[in-house]
């Protein structure tokens, strides 16, 4: 189970990696296109799908790496069991938006499907398609604050967290990493 | 039920309820989304739920905002070149005759740096990896090559490309490139400021500069530079492109990561492990800021169905306020949110009730834009949370504070900065108007 879903996090965000290269490649072909009059048919709608999808798809994987901020202060100074309530605390309140979230998602999605929305291009493409990544990025992120949820509860610390770096290559490889802008 | 809430008590019931839930420690992009819900439960029975959805969907799928991830994978890709130890080496030569000497090379070299990237930490500690251990060796003062080197490293955020930028671009609904273009002379300004504060400190202190690295023929100084030359044509390519108006900001990014790939495999740093690490940490750099301003747009619709950011215009407005006295009122607010939070995160949270009230007053978005975007910079190098000092704090081996007592004089030079541009709001945006010159001057 735990292999299992580590490697879902894992895999949605290589997914979300690939995204990013999608969505580079379609804009170099349609900047490079337009000296030649070669265009890719809605070009920008497709880049803004892969741009949707690489920012969903890697939401768990962000997570779970630790990467999403909050505001520390409060949480850094306390230690032991507060900490541990604290930390739990945040993640049910986490958990009940993201439930809730997940709910609206699955209804916008499927809401889309039902009308029949397509996209106003010159491909008329049902918009369900591109808006799987958006229903899946947010369950998987659900499923991930659950897991976290769950890691906590029996006392063990946040997974999501990390020691600080103790070395210059560490900080360096943390900053690299995407540690904060 | 709840219509008998008067504005004053939702307010202030908001206010509360983000406060307490982002000190709780939940984090911000959830936080944002709680209180714009509890914001549309009081107020309105529109269906909070596919709001919720709808402006989560509309805001990551946009044209404009791939930029985004675009800039944040070039700066990855030029992180893991060699790119620090060509510039110290480069630069060094020819700022050698000014007072202070090296200490120039923190301005210049981030000052380059963030050309090419939209980071504050990752310019600083670009730079800082070879500068600060250089300059200890030469006994440089230590506190003043700490300050400068934090001060500088923030100009990553004000020079083109720059992130925040880009999620202001978004928040505000205004043009990205406008606001890179806006960023390009107050970036000169305060590498001025900074210069020129080195300089007078090195002339009234004469014994803390150590003496010169001995002279070289001007063949010698083009032999250390000659790295530095692919780079300089990177931010070239990036910049003229975007000035002469061939690429659309989006585009501009798309060839900036060329850029950055042909430097990385002319300096034999690119591989298929660091380029997997850079898509990666693009990847998820993008997500969790996609997330904040997913939760950022919901949450602007909600106050929106609220009234108060209408009304709270609308009673500024109703002042009579000062030009300036607005500006100083959200320079006191700013700097006080900077020591607490992150500078994206100060943008967004406070993005809703402030560009509407500045907007009434008669600012210019895209110089509000560059404002807030020194205020960021700031915010990188206050205590208690300030990136840049962490990342100073770490290779150094001393405590926040006393980076931050290091970092103060330069704090200081961010705010004259502030101060000039609100006394000459042209210097932003001079750039910008004449790029695209239907653009409305600044009433």
């Amino acid at each position: 189970m735990r292999a299992a879903l580590d490697k879902l996090y894992l895999w949605s965000g290589y997914l979300a990696g690939l995204n990013l290269f999608i969505t580079f490649a379609i804009m170099i072909i349609m900047s490079v296109g337009r000296g030649f009059a070669l265009n890719i048919p809605d070009g920008t709608y497709f880049a803004s799908w892969s741009m949707a999808a690489l920012a969903f798809l890697g939401m768990g994987h962000t997570f779970k790496r630790g990467e999403m901020i909050r505001v520390g202060l409060l949480m850094e100074k306390l230690k032991g069991t507060p900490k541990q309530v604290a930390e739990l605390l945040a993640l049910s309140v986490a958990l009940i938006f993201m439930l809730y979230f997940t709910w609206h998602a699955f209804d916008y999605v499927r809401t889309s499907l039902r009308l029949h929305d397509m996209s106003d291009g010159i491909l008329p493409i049902p918009l369900w398609i591109p808006q799987l990544s958006f229903l899946i990025g947010v369950v998987i992120l659900t499923i991930a604050v659950l897991d976290e949820w769950i890691h906590v509860a029996r006392g063990n610390p946040p997974s999501f967290e990390k020691p600080p770096p103790k070395t210059t290559e560490e900080l360096l490889a943390r900053v690299a990493e995407g540690g904060g802008v | 039920m709840f219509a008998a809430l008067d504005l004053p008590t939702l307010s202030i019931l908001l206010l509360i309820a983000l406060c307490g839930i982002l000190a709780s420690g939940v984090w911000i992009a959830i936080g944002l989304g709680i209180v714009g819900l509890i914001a549309m439960v009081l107020t309105t029975s529109v269906p909070i739920g596919s709001v919720l959805a709808g402006k989560t969907w509309d805001s990551a799928a946009s044209w404009q905002i791939a930029a985004l991830p675009l800039f944040i994978w070039m700066g990855e890709i030029l992180f893991r070149t060699k790119m620090s130890e060509e510039m110290f080496r480069g630069l060094a030569p020819w700022l050698q005759w000014l007072p202070g000497r090296l200490m120039h090379v923190n301005i210049v070299g981030c000052g380059i740096f963030a050309t090419m990237s939209g980071s504050s930490a990752a310019t600083c500690a670009t730079i800082g990896k070879i500068a600060l251990p250089e300059l200890e060796k030469r006994g440089y003062d230590r506190d003043m090559s700490l300050g400068s080197l934090a001060g500088a490293g923030t100009l990553g955020l004000l020079i083109p490309p720059s992130i925040p930028m880009v999620v202001y671009a978004v928040t505000a609904n205004v043009s990205v490139l406008k606001v890179f273009l806006g960023g390009f002379l107050p970036g000169a300004l305060v590498m001025a400021l900074y210069s020129g504060y080195i300089i007078i400190w090195s002339l009234l202190n004469p014994a803390k500069t150590p003496p010169r690295d001995p002279p070289l023929s001007f063949m010698g100084k083009m032999e250390q530079s000659r790295k530095l030359i692919p780079c300089l044509m990177l931010i070239s390519l990036v910049f003229f492109s975007l000035v002469l108006g061939f690429a659309t900001a989006t585009e501009c990014a798309a060839w900036g990561v060329i850029g950055a790939l042909l430097l990385a495999a002319w300096s034999g740093t690119l591989s298929w492990e660091s380029f997997k690490e850079s898509v990666m940490s693009a990847t998820r750099l993008t997500c969790m800021i996609m997330l904040i301003l997913a939760a950022a747009a919901f949450c602007t619709a909600a106050m929106a169905y609220t009234g108060i950011p209408k009304a709270l215009a609308e009673w500024v407005d109703g002042q009579n306020l000062q030009r300036h006295t607005l500006v100083l009122a959200l320079t006191v607010m700013y700097i006080i949110l900077g020591c607490l939070i992150d500078g994206i995160s100060m943008i967004v949270l406070t993005a809703v009730i402030v560009l509407p009230m500045v907007e009434r007053a008669g600012f210019d978005l895209i110089w509000f834009g560059v404002y807030l975007i020194i205020h960021v910079e700031m915010a990188q190098i206050t205590p208690p949370v300030g990136f840049n000092l962490f990342v100073l704090q770490n290779m150094s081996g001393r405590d926040t504070f006393s980076v931050a007592k290091a970092a103060f004089p330069f704090f200081i030079l961010l705010n004259v900065a502030v101060v000039i541009i609100t006394a000459f709001p042209e210097i932003v945006m001079v750039v910008p108007n004449w790029v695209f010159p239907e653009t409305p001057r600044l009433k």
